[in-house]
């Protein structure tokens, strides 16, 4: 091997090194809770399989509707992360302090249709202890909504971090700072997170036939 | 600088660990845990088949938890570094810890009670059981904090060279909300949430477990380069 060959190899490693969204640490957060919400479905489909008819029955009486328009929400407020996130690693930050809040107001629905759906199974007479369902339901669904309580204060400090950086804009031309871009992927990278997690939950808990 | 005294407390949380195990799992057999749905016949056999082994355990398990409070002073001080003159996540985990030592020292008493007169009411046996398991699985509360402000300290260290590594924040969080499903098993007798369950009881247990191990050598790591800065200083 020539040098030159060296040099073009050395060239191409750097070349091809991959871009981790956020800080590293954060992913150590997400894969860790991504595994615990795997091993949760995995012991769920296993109970299922146990007692398909109970499940099933007991599914019948979900309102699919709520599952899907919160499937809508989350899906929304995703897409408003990721433009917001893309708008800040542009030169000019314009639509991320409009973005963030837009994507906060999807999940602040979910969190409405989520309460109104826990209203009408608790007036219903459907509790954590009803049957094995509804103790997954309620426990799957409910560990998802502090996921996203938590979101929501994640999307608020991302909301100050991109108007902040609106304001200095002019200031050094529109660069946002490393450390704030790494912030910035960092939280967003989790709200994509939460959503994940739902578009698992909602088949498995509203659909699985 | 006094390593030594650092370095021996952080060795206890190692002393926690083997001593815990050994009268809690291995002599007193509470490992897999007996299922909350057991009848009180059942639970009184237990403690009738068992009543030295039970009272040795106890004995050791209740002399290990007390080894949690060096342990968790040894981080205090790493965390007293990140905070420096007013450190109040720091008193928090001192305070979180203390209260985790209670939280591990009653239910081998309790436990204990309940092998004491091994020949009374089946019934009160089992009430004693229910007591300890509960007290011992359900409340996560106070290690819900302590991991809480390790990583909320954890991620307000600024400094050029931090104390601990910023992921150990991260983990230090995702182990706190490990914790919280423990919180459910004062609805369940059978199931994964119940207190023998896959979710409220494997989890967590082998979550805690892993979080000395992984913050073992962390912690030494940290005081051993404490004592190289006080070194060049």
């Amino acid at each position: 091997m020539t040098s030159a060959d060296c040099f073009s190899a050395v060239e191409r490693k750097v070349e091809i090194k991959p871009h981790v969204p956020g800080e590293v640490g954060v992913w150590v957060f997400i894969l860790g809770d991504m595994l615990i919400f795997g091993l949760f479905f995995i012991v769920f489909v296993y109970y299922r399989g146990l007692n398909v008819e109970l499940y099933s029955h007991s599914q019948a009486t979900l309102n699919q509707n709520y599952g899907a328009i919160n499937t809508l929400f989350l899906l929304a407020s995703s897409w408003f992360v990721a433009m917001a996130v893309d708008d800040m690693r542009n030169k000019t930050v314009k639509l991320a302090p409009v973005f963030f809040p837009l994507a906060m107001l999807c999940g602040l629905g979910f969190g409405v249709v989520k309460i109104i759906e826990y209203r009408e199974k608790i007036s219903a007479g459907i509790t954590i202890t009803s049957n094995d369902f509804y103790m997954y339901y309620y426990i799957f669904t409910g560990l998802h909504f502090l996921h996203v309580l938590i979101g929501m204060g994640v999307l608020v400090f991302l909301w100050r971090r991109a108007r902040f950086a609106a304001t200095q804009a002019d200031v050094r031309d529109g660069a946002v700072i490393e450390k704030d871009m790494v912030l910035i992927e960092s939280g967003a990278s989790y709200w994509h997170m939460v959503d994940l997690l739902w578009i698992v939950l909602f088949p498995l808990l509203y659909l699985l036939k | 600088m006094n390593t030594q005294a650092q370095l021996f407390c952080a060795w206890c949380g190692v002393g926690f660990l083997v001593l815990f195990s050994i009268g809690w799992w291995f002599i007193a057999g509470y490992i897999p845990p007996m299922s909350p749905a057991l009848s009180a016949v059942e639970v009184a056999g237990f403690y009738q088949e068992n009543t030295g082994l039970i009272r040795l355990g106890m004995v050791i398990t209740m002399f290990s938890a007390a080894l949690s409070a060096p342990w968790v002073a040894a981080i205090a001080v790493q965390l007293r570094r990140i905070e420096g003159e007013f450190p109040a996540l720091t008193y928090a985990l001192l305070v979180a810890g203390a209260v985790g030592v209670v939280v591990l020292v009653v239910p081998p008493m309790v436990w204990t009670t309940a092998a004491f007169r091994p020949e009374r009411d089946a019934e009160l046996i089992m009430l004693l059981n229910d007591f300890a398991w509960l007290f011992f699985v359900m409340t996560f509360s106070p290690f819900f904090i302590q991991n809480l402000v390790i990583g909320l300290a954890v991620f307000s260290d600024k400094s050029e060279s931090p104390i601990f590594p910023r992921w150990v924040a991260y983990f230090n969080i995702w182990v706190a909300i490990l914790l919280i499903p423990g919180g459910l098993i004062t609805f369940f007798k059978t199931g994964p949430f119940a207190w023998d369950g896959i979710l409220a009881f494997w989890l967590p247990f082998a979550v805690f477990f892993g979080w000395f191990v992984v913050m073992f050598p962390l912690l030494l790591k940290a005081i051993k380069q404490q004592a190289a800065l006080a070194r060049v200083e």
